[in-house]
């Protein structure tokens, strides 16, 4: 009974003193879409993602209702790092929808301005470098000033005026600070800081990830298999060094500190005590992990071992192997026979349809392909068909009476089948590097795999010839090439499979690749032959391949296929790929996707407006 | 030529805002009878350039806008019927070689392939024109000029000039005036006042960070000048952006509502 009615009291309680205004709450969610685009235009970084703060304690004095129900210590403020740019994950501080709205918007074009003075010396600071950045804003952006000074008015009646003096000058400040952003105003000394200005950005962020002086830790949570229910969380991270004593399991309990969630015990414990699906229970309900580091691994998946592995793992070779030549920059000649290229199925292989939930998309772009297809017109300027061409012949007659000797033109019309005649070899790089994850788009793999189903299904739906064709390589001796679909084969069910069963594993020696992909699209009778090229990163390989080595042989590989006619266009997911693939494929043979997520569509649609 | 009509001749000029030496180049490349060639983005002034030089050198202008069936014939010429009889009627390029002035091809790397056979011989030292069908061979007089004009943003792989064609050109590379400039332009162009003026062009400068992250293309300067101009006639400040500077650049709603919180920021109530 007790119990029940404590629960009560303290919904109640907290309902009563919670500040916000939850029906009229707008979520990140609702504006994630826009969110990225506005921040870029706003002049923010564009390689920066967007995530969500986590809550952080402001310690300013709080309401007596708070008090007794133990609430508001905590406010989620926005802020940027060198990685990502931070949002609260929902705003309901005003009654009304469209302010929370557009508190959003201001916050991102706060957070896009540049950082004045990036020392972190106090609250002074803090208030000025919001106070200069929203001048900034505000005399750029006679709009967004608008909406500033409806923010500012909302915001203000709802801001407590504290009782005791200097925090009341503080409070005045920040005020006058929120009200004229351009007058140069101080923070007033006190012992209190102030309550949170949700208007501006946080005053100490957290550290990003990269500060530390270990990079393999991440504050992130690293388990791969929880499932994470909220977004990627930045918590505040702070490191530790874990205790060396063996057994440290005896602790002097003193009854005037009672231990919260998040405050670290120096305890030697054996990680795998631990239940890994209480520890993303936990890690949510903490605003500080305490990271140390220790020599076991939780939670960590199996890697792959880069050795050869048991041949009955590995995937199922067709034949010895096909040898081929490989540049050398430094002899600046082609050296023959050098790598031996083993065509491969993928193992395991059995046939599966498309995936659920790339149905939806699958079918729009089979529509938007069936357009391309080529329909069959009618074709003036034949030299034999079923109709006169007269616009031709009639110009033709006109000639010949004007005494001139011309060669009779092709003079009829005729209906050829669709005349497209494009063939297109999609080379997939399946190195290790496409293990990595793309937060929670999951592994750049699987996105590549999506990719080439997508791909082939709207290749399909167009009737273009096509290929499909993945790499990898160990050394020289075993450049692996996986067949997922030759050009004779029908996309069905078999070759999906196949595709559904590609694992991600070794290296990138390109350039053996590209070599063999020109060879089986020359081959092909179509007059335009692309070679697309899908990447994550450089060319590398364990030996000497990397660096210039690479980049030079695939760079004579690409020239040979242009030499021999064909149109090799790489599209990559990796970021840094301007510096090194406008050597590779010339300034406009490659595209780089900054969101991997979205490469299925860029794919699909790059090859629509590369061959329409 | 006299003093009046010299004078008559720069009130009917163009207006084109120099950006920065393209207008010396372009007069030095005529008189020294070398084809130009012109690459930069839809509506940042290419074709408004031409026409000003034309009307600047006194030249009459044959703008030929290239697309995919446009054939050697096109520019040439053919011979028409008319009244029982046969006539000979030139094409653009043939008149621009006879009358001695400026023969504009929009978009040339839309053009079939057979057009670069009569391109060749006009674009080299010998500046001829070979009438195929009418047995002719035309000299092109000193006051005949070539120019042509690409986008290279479209990254189209069967689209592009030839190297070997694009070799015969001294190029121009046009690209969206620098901030003041532009300011000018929409102001001139669009009858806007100064500070309208500015804020567009500020606008169109967040827009443009977009472009190869969210946008293929980014907002032009022709397109602000749009819509300073339905501005100008009394529209709605946020509508006039909407319909001018917003939709004509995506159809993705995330995106459409996305480039109009951009608008706000200048526009907002």
């Amino acid at each position: 009974m007790e119990d029940l009615v404590g629960g009560w009291w303290d919904k109640l309680i907290r309902r009563t003193a919670y500040r916000g205004y939850p029906q009229a709450a707008v979520a990140l969610a609702q504006i994630e879409k826009q969110a990225p685009l506005f921040f870029r235009a706003m002049g923010g970084d564009p390689a920066l993602t967007l995530r969500t703060a986590v809550g952080t304690t402001h310690g300013a004095r709080r309401r007596l209702l708070e008090r007794i129900a133990g609430t508001g210590e905590q406010v989620e403020l926005a802020w940027r790092d060198g990685q990502s740019l931070y949002l609260p994950e929902k705003i309901d501080l005003f009654p009304d929808a469209a302010r929370n709205r557009e508190l959003y918007f201001w916050l991102m074009a706060l957070a896009a301005q540049p950082q004045h003075g990036d020392g972190d010396d106090g609250n002074g600071d803090w208030l000025t470098r919001n106070r200069r950045a929203s001048a900034a804003c505000l005399a750029a952006m006679p709009g967004l000033a608008a909406l500033y000074q409806r923010l500012v008015t909302a915001l203000l009646p709802l801001r407590d005026t504290p009782r005791d003096a200097a925090a009341a000058a503080q409070e005045a400040a920040i005020c006058q600070a929120l009200q004229q952003p351009e007058a140069a105003i101080a923070l007033p000394p006190c012992r209190t800081p102030p309550q949170p200005v949700l208007l501006w950005l946080h005053p100490t962020p957290p550290t990003a990830p990269t500060a530390g002086t270990d990079d393999k830790q991440t504050p992130e949570m690293e388990d791969s298999d929880s499932k994470e229910t909220k977004k990627k969380r930045r918590y505040r991270a702070r490191r530790d060094t874990a205790d060396e004593r063996k057994n440290g399991m005896l602790l002097v309990f003193r009854a005037e500190s009672i231990f919260t969630w998040d405050e670290y015990v120096r305890v030697n414990r054996h990680t795998d005590d631990d239940d890994i699906e209480d520890a993303g229970a936990a890690a949510e309900d903490m605003n500080t992990l305490t990271i140390s580091r220790d020599n076991r691994r939780r939670a960590s998946r199996l890697k792959f071992d880069l050795d050869l592995p048991a041949a009955a793992y590995d995937d199922t070779p067709l034949g010895s192997g096909i040898l081929l030549p490989e540049w050398d920059y430094k002899r600046q000649r082609l050296v023959a026979e050098h790598c031996c290229l083993k065509p491969m199925l993928p193992r395991d292989a059995t046939p599966a349809p498309l995936p659920d939930q790339l149905q939806p998309l699958a079918r729009r772009l089979r529509r938007q392909f069936q357009a391309l297809s080529p329909e069959r017109t009618r074709k003036s300027g034949e030299a034999s068909g079923p109709d006169i061409d007269l616009d031709r012949l009639i110009r033709f007659l006109a000639e010949k009476r004007s005494g001139v000797a011309v060669a009779e033109p092709p003079l009829y019309q005729a209906w050829p089948p669709g005349g497209r005649s494009m063939a297109c070899l999609l080379l997939a790089d399946l190195s290790l590097s496409t293990e990595s994850w793309l937060g929670e788009a999951g592994q750049v793999i699987g996105v590549i795999r999506d990719s080439l189903l997508l791909f082939a299904e709207a290749l399909s739906a167009c009737g273009d010839a096509f290929g499909l064709y993945g790499f990898s390589s160990i050394r020289r001796d075993e450049v692996r090439y996986l067949l997922l679909k030759d050009f004779a084969e029908r996309y069905d069910d078999t070759t999906r499979g196949r595709i559904l069963a590609l694992r991600p594993g070794y290296y990138t020696r390109m350039g053996a690749a590209i070599r063999q992909s020109t060879r089986i699209l020359l081959e092909q009778p179509a007059q335009r032959r692309l070679l697309l090229i899908v990447s994550d990163g450089k060319p590398n390989d364990l030996d000497h391949y990397e660096g210039r080595y690479g980049v030079e042989d695939t760079r004579q590989a690409v020239l040979e296929a242009k030499r021999a006619g064909l149109i090799p266009f790489c599209v990559t997911v990796d970021k840094e790929a301007g510096e090194y693939l406008p050597h590779l494929f010339g300034r406009r043979g490659y595209s780089v996707v900054h969101d991997a997520r979205r490469l299925p569509q860029v794919l699909t649609s790059l090859y629509a407006s590369l061959t329409a | 030529m006299n003093a009046p009509a010299r004078a008559a001749l720069a009130a009917n000029l163009p207006f084109y805002q120099p950006v920065a030496d393209e207008c010396t180049v372009f007069e030095t490349a005529w008189r020294q009878q070398l084809p130009v060639l012109i690459k930069g983005p839809t509506g940042c002034g290419k074709t408004r350039f031409v026409a000003h030089m034309a009307a600047k050198l006194g030249l009459p202008l044959f703008t030929v806008s290239c697309h995919d069936d446009l054939s050697a014939a096109d520019l040439v010429g053919r011979h028409l019927i008319a009244g029982g009889d046969t006539r000979w009627c030139d094409g653009p390029l043939t008149r621009a070689v006879r009358e001695g002035g400026i023969c504009y091809l929009d978009e040339v790397v839309e053009a079939r392939k057979d057009t670069t056979v009569v391109l060749h011989p006009l674009t080299d030292d010998r500046r001829i024109l070979p009438i195929e069908r009418t047995g002719e061979e035309l000299q092109a007089p000193p006051g005949f000029m070539l120019v042509v004009s690409y986008n290279p943003g479209y990254q189209h792989v069967l689209k592009t000039l030839k190297p070997s064609t694009r070799q015969r050109f001294v190029a121009l590379s046009f690209d969206f005036p620098l901030p003041e400039v532009e300011r000018a332009v929409v102001q001139h162009e669009g009858g806007v006042d100064e500070r309208l003026a500015a804020q567009l062009v500020t606008l169109a400068g967040q827009i443009r960070r977009l472009t190869g992250y969210d946008l293929d293309e980014a907002v032009s300067t022709r397109l602000l000048v749009y819509c300073a101009k339905l501005i100008a006639s009394g529209m709605a400040v946020r509508l006039a952006c909407r319909t001018a500077l917003v939709e004509p650049l995506s159809d993705e709603a995330d995106t459409l509502a996305a480039l109009m919180a951009v608008v706000d920021t200048q526009f907002g109530a």
